[in-house]
């Protein structure tokens, strides 16, 4: 018995033991050795990936219910230790530069990777919340890791008062949920809840009460309007490094969360939450495409931009159906792709060692450093959904998801959402070719980074021809959730 | 019984009292004090309720380790409340109509409360009679194997938030001397003095 | 009124006079032990300590008390005088508090409650406020620095001190006193868990602010530490309060690790000597062990203490948690399994 749960549950103890025994190098060898430490916590995150996707444990639930695996899990883990992997390997020699070569740093990436995956497979209110706050805090620490600059401090200072808000709103909602259904558990939760409606009792106002404060607690965390307010200065804020790992992992596994509790404890509730997420939607596509147009930091750009694709992938939970979660699923690979090579692109951003934010840095990029221009290129056509690149066809599926739901007219808003924010993605292209040439970058940037670029450009570009592997995928992933 | 209820009413009202007095209460320092009677009496009621083992463990946590951290921090930061007392009277409004929807909410709730039939068979582990296991070992009874999934992760939750205090805070300052016991304890006559031949009429 | 008697005045009048049983020979036994203390480090130092009031002087605790009650109590001018009043009071009341749970022999105890062990570690955790709020309301620099190092002393030790009692519980099975005195039937905890008893021992002399940790009082750097401003009655109260805590860390590490009331052997000379004879005798004896320590000791630093303290004894008391644990769960032999 026993046995069987920690064979569930070994991709997280592998990388919980990783963390102490890298935690543990680090103390004894000291800073010196961040390199050696960055390059373990890759092979950790690999290792996990490889654990992940053979699941040695195989399906189905485990500790007392607590925690869950199947095919749904998987998907979002894999996506998540993608991200996470990336940033881990870019951070390598980002972190040296920026003079912040601590070898707590990669161990705080893994914790956060940690908390991730345990909030993806919480089968349980309790787990959920503790999987959470494993990674926010992590995530927190991160984001004030430069403590001697005010800007990163801010940063961390802010997402920590609003993130704690946030943490206590859900757990506000939980608590809420747990009084008036009387248990905490997913599958549990489930039955109750469709057998209340099955004898067409009237709702308990409690419940409702704590399913909208459970949607707000984890909307604050994928950032969706109206709960985005920390994201832009957050973003700006932190480290490069911390911000492309902010806007990748994190964001896939609290989307994640967020379907597997709509639409696991609360499916029977769909017709009370689908208004408050087509609310949310609805909100994060108009405000992600209307106030990225006057933003001059391409970290800023990007917090807008992140929130626009919060919107529509919500688009696809809002429609409440199997073939929207399987959106929402290709969705967010896809969003990853972009937003990996996206942000491998602005590391780069390095003049005299020293980076720059600023869109208008970008000037006459085309020139010295062509093939980064075209990846830039290509990743931000790919954002604003031009076929036949990846970015359209997650937008695609996800609105046909939301039209086969009748969501007709949130769909329409959300393309001419699209076509707005595809006015500022457009306005780099232009910077990059046909502005007067500003300095060129440094190039030292590190094999890895390249790396990362060039992997996720041929992504972008060809992937659309593996379309149909990653949507069964997805179809298998979402059909866990709905299936079970 | 007459006695419980006694008990009761005292700690319960001391509780409350020393609450408001919390809020109220206009030195800082004060404040915390009062805090720190609130719990202690919280850790009466629990008594009262059957419950040493989490009674004692208030008492030693969040009244011997906690609050002493805290008291220390106020005491040392010596904040300056006329500054934050500032605009009190413009946000009061505001606050007392939070405060009453909070309460109306609550209100909400207490009266609708019910535990659906079907969740009532899931709700945790009964409680195993008191005079044949001790709440302790009852509670370590779910703890320790129900709960070692959660139990676990709260642990990575309070490992992390060290590291991440050290993270931030740690600095190591150059030009200390630091201590070596082990280097002072193994040093012998032969490091520290040496016998020289001195030739005569020469000196050194 | 005849049934309100019988239901509430005489369990009531039993109690007080349990309570009295204890605090009456407390209370002289603490005033005797100032007296042993300057007698025993007189002795330490060739002197002959006091010896003029009384036969061998041995009426110098009270003359002290004495003189002490007829003095003025002052209040600096400054002080926060609620707060500063209170803090003796409470170092006092806690002192006495304590020994409600302390079985002096089978069954002679007050309050046998289950959780025992974590009440005394409870009281004497908040032994701390006695002098933090007495550093701060004295509104004076010295008592101010005195509080703050004591305060962070007492916690520091604090920690090391639970995980040791922690490994003391996990080989009895129980927090009830009695039951961990009973469980060192056939061996003392002091010889399986020698290291711990030693950490135990040594973090009590810190967690009574005893030499070699008596910074916060440090004469010579800090005028007396937190107590400076204090004077009389008021004075007194801490002194007695401390002097009861000391009483009470022995008699803690007594019925932890030296067996409480049993005797040495189960056998013929020693079993029949009454339980409270040997439980007095090791209590004694651990007294005498901290005035030894006072007369021969000098003064720790701040820093060294504190790497003692987190350094040392923490990774020593954890470790042999996770041993003892380890080495119970191996041989099959936790109490109370099941």
């Amino acid at each position: 018995m026993l046995y069987q749960d920690a064979l569930r549950l070994l991709p997280e103890l592998f990388l919980a033991g990783s963390i102490i025994v890298l935690l543990m190098y680090g103390v004894f060898s000291g800073d010196s050795k961040t390199r050696s430490v960055v390059i373990l916590s890759f092979a950790t995150i690999v290792a996990a990936a490889v654990l992940v996707w053979r699941m040695p444990g195989g399906e189905g639930v485990a500790f007392a219910e607590q925690f869950q695996s199947d095919t749904f899990t998987r998907y979002a883990k894999i996506l998540v230790l993608i991200g996470a992997g990336s940033c881990m390997i870019m951070s390598m020699r980002y972190i040296e530069r920026a003079n912040m070569a601590r070898f707590e740093f990669p161990i705080l990436f893994l914790f956060a990777t940690l908390g991730m995956m345990m909030m993806i497979s919480a089968n349980d209110l309790m787990s959920l919340y503790m999987g959470l706050e494993l990674q926010s805090l992590a995530l927190y620490v991160v984001a004030a890791f430069r403590r001697d600059t005010l800007r990163s401090t801010e940063a961390g200072l802010k997402y920590f008062v609003l993130g704690a808000l946030s943490s206590g709103m859900l757990l506000y909602g939980i608590s809420l949920v747990y009084g008036f259904v009387g248990t905490t558990g997913f599958d549990q939760l489930n039955q109750v809840i469709a057998g209340l409606r099955g004898e067409g009792q009237p709702l308990p106002v409690g419940l409702v009460i704590g399913l909208v404060f459970v949607a707000a607690g984890l909307a604050f965390k994928v950032s969706a309007v109206p709960f985005h307010m920390w994201t832009p200065d957050v973003y700006e804020g932190a480290p490069t490094i911390v911000t492309a790992f902010f806007a990748t992992a994190p964001k896939i596994a609290a989307l994640a969360l967020f379907v597997r509790v709509m639409s696991e404890p609360f499916a029977a509730l769909t017709d009370q939450w689908q208004q408050i997420l087509v609310f949310v939607a609805l909100a994060s596509m108009i405000l992600g495409a209307f106030a990225a147009l006057s933003q001059s930091n391409i970290k800023r750009l990007m917090a807008y931009s992140s929130i626009g694709h919060v919107g529509y992938a919500l688009v696809g939970l809002a429609a409440g159906t199997q073939t929207g979660v399987e959106a929402v699923l290709v969705y967010m690979a896809i969003y990853l792709i972009m937003n990996i090579g996206t942000f491998a692109c602005i590391l780069c951003m390095r003049r005299e060692g020293r980076m720059v934010e600023a869109i208008s840095d970008l000037a006459g990029l085309s020139k010295s450093q062509p093939m980064m221009a075209l990846a830039l290129c290509i990743f931000m056509f790919s954002m604003a959904g031009i076929p036949p690149l990846l970015g359209f066809w997650g937008k695609w599926y996800v609105f046909a998801a939301a039209l086969d739901a009748g969501l007709t007219w949130l769909v329409i808003i959300g393309v001419l959402a699209s076509v707005v924010g595809a006015f500022y993605y457009i306005r780099i292209i232009k910077i990059m070719y046909f502005d007067e040439a500003a300095e060129p970058f440094d190039k030292d940037t590190g094999a890895e980074t390249g790396f990362v670029i060039g992997l996720s450009a041929i992504a972008v570009v060809g992937l659309f021809v593996f379309l149909a592997p990653l949507e069964n995928a997805a179809k298998l992933a979402a059909s866990a959730v709905f299936g079970g | 019984m007459i006695l419980q209820a006694i008990a009761f009413y005292l700690f319960a009202g001391v509780t409350v009292a020393s609450a408001v007095m919390v809020v109220f209460a206009r030195n800082p320092v004060h404040s915390v004090l009062f805090l720190i009677l609130a719990f202690f009496n919280a850790a009466g009621l629990f008594v009262l309720l059957g419950a040493e083992f989490i009674a004692m463990i208030l008492v030693i946590v969040y009244v011997g380790a906690v609050a002493v951290l805290f008291l220390f921090v106020v005491m040392m930061l010596n904040i300056d409340f006329k500054a934050m007392r500032e605009g009190f009277v413009s946000n009061a409004p505001i606050g007392v109509i939070i405060g009453f929807i909070l309460i109306v909410e609550l209100l909400l709730l207490v009266g609708g409360w019910t535990i659906q039939a079907p969740a009532i068979g899931a709700i945790a582990t009964p409680i195993p009679p008191i005079n044949e296991v001790t709440n302790t070992e009852a509670l370590g009874h779910v703890l320790y194997t129900k709960y070692i999934y959660l139990f676990q992760a709260a642990g990575m939750i309070l490992l992390l938030a060290m590291v991440g205090a050290i993270v931030l805070t740690h600095r190591t300052r150059p030009g200390i001397k630091r201590q070596v016991i082990a280097d002072q304890i193994a040093k012998g006559h032969m490091d520290t003095v040496s016998v020289q031949k001195v030739p005569s009429r020469s000196g050194v | 009124m005849q049934e309100l008697i019988m239901t509430y005045g005489i369990p009531l009048a039993i109690i007080v006079a349990k309570i009295l049983a204890i605090m009456l020979p407390l209370t002289i036994t603490v005033a005797f032990y100032t007296y042993a203390e300057r007698k025993v480090i007189a002795a330490a130092q060739m002197r002959r300590g006091p010896n003029v009031v009384g036969p061998f002087g041995l009426l110098q605790p009270i003359a002290d008390a004495v003189k002490l009650l007829f003095k003025e109590t002052i209040l600096p001018s400054k002080a926060n005088i609620i707060v500063f009043l209170f803090a003796p009071i409470l170092t006092f009341t806690l002192a006495m508090v304590a020994w409600a749970v302390i079985p002096v022999n089978e069954g002679w105890v007050i309050a046998d409650i289950n959780v025992g062990i974590l009440y005394l570690f409870a009281i004497s955790s908040l032994g701390v406020y006695g002098v933090i709020m007495s550093g701060w309301a004295s509104n004076s620099k010295y008592p101010f620095l005195g509080a703050l190092r004591s305060a962070a002393q007492m916690v520091s030790y604090e920690v090391s001190m639970g995980f040791v009692i922690v490994t003391v519980i996990i080989c009895v099975g129980s927090f009830n006193l009695t039951d961990i005195v009973l469980a060192q039937k056939s061996v003392w905890f002091c010889i399986p868990l020698l290291p711990m008893f030693v950490v135990f021992f040594i973090s009590a002399l810190a967690e009574t602010n005893r030499t070699p940790f008596d910074l916060p009082e440090g004469e010579s750097e800090l005028v007396g530490g937190y107590f400076t401003e204090y004077s009389s009655m008021t004075f007194a109260l801490f002194f007695l309060g401390e002097y009861a805590n000391m009483l009470l860390m022995c008699a803690m590490t007594t019925l932890l690790f030296l067996g409480g009331w049993l005797p040495p052997l189960d056998i013929a000379p020693f079993n029949w000597v009454p339980g409270i004879v040997w439980f007095l005798l090791k209590v004694g004896f651990l007294a005498f062990v901290f005035l030894w320590v006072r007369a021969t000791l000098p003064r720790y630093r701040y820093d060294q203490l504190m790497r003692l303290g987190w350094k040392v004894f923490l990774p020593l008391s954890l470790f042999w948690v996770v041993a003892t644990a380890g080495f119970l769960v191996y041989f099959d032999m936790v109490p109370n399994a099941g």
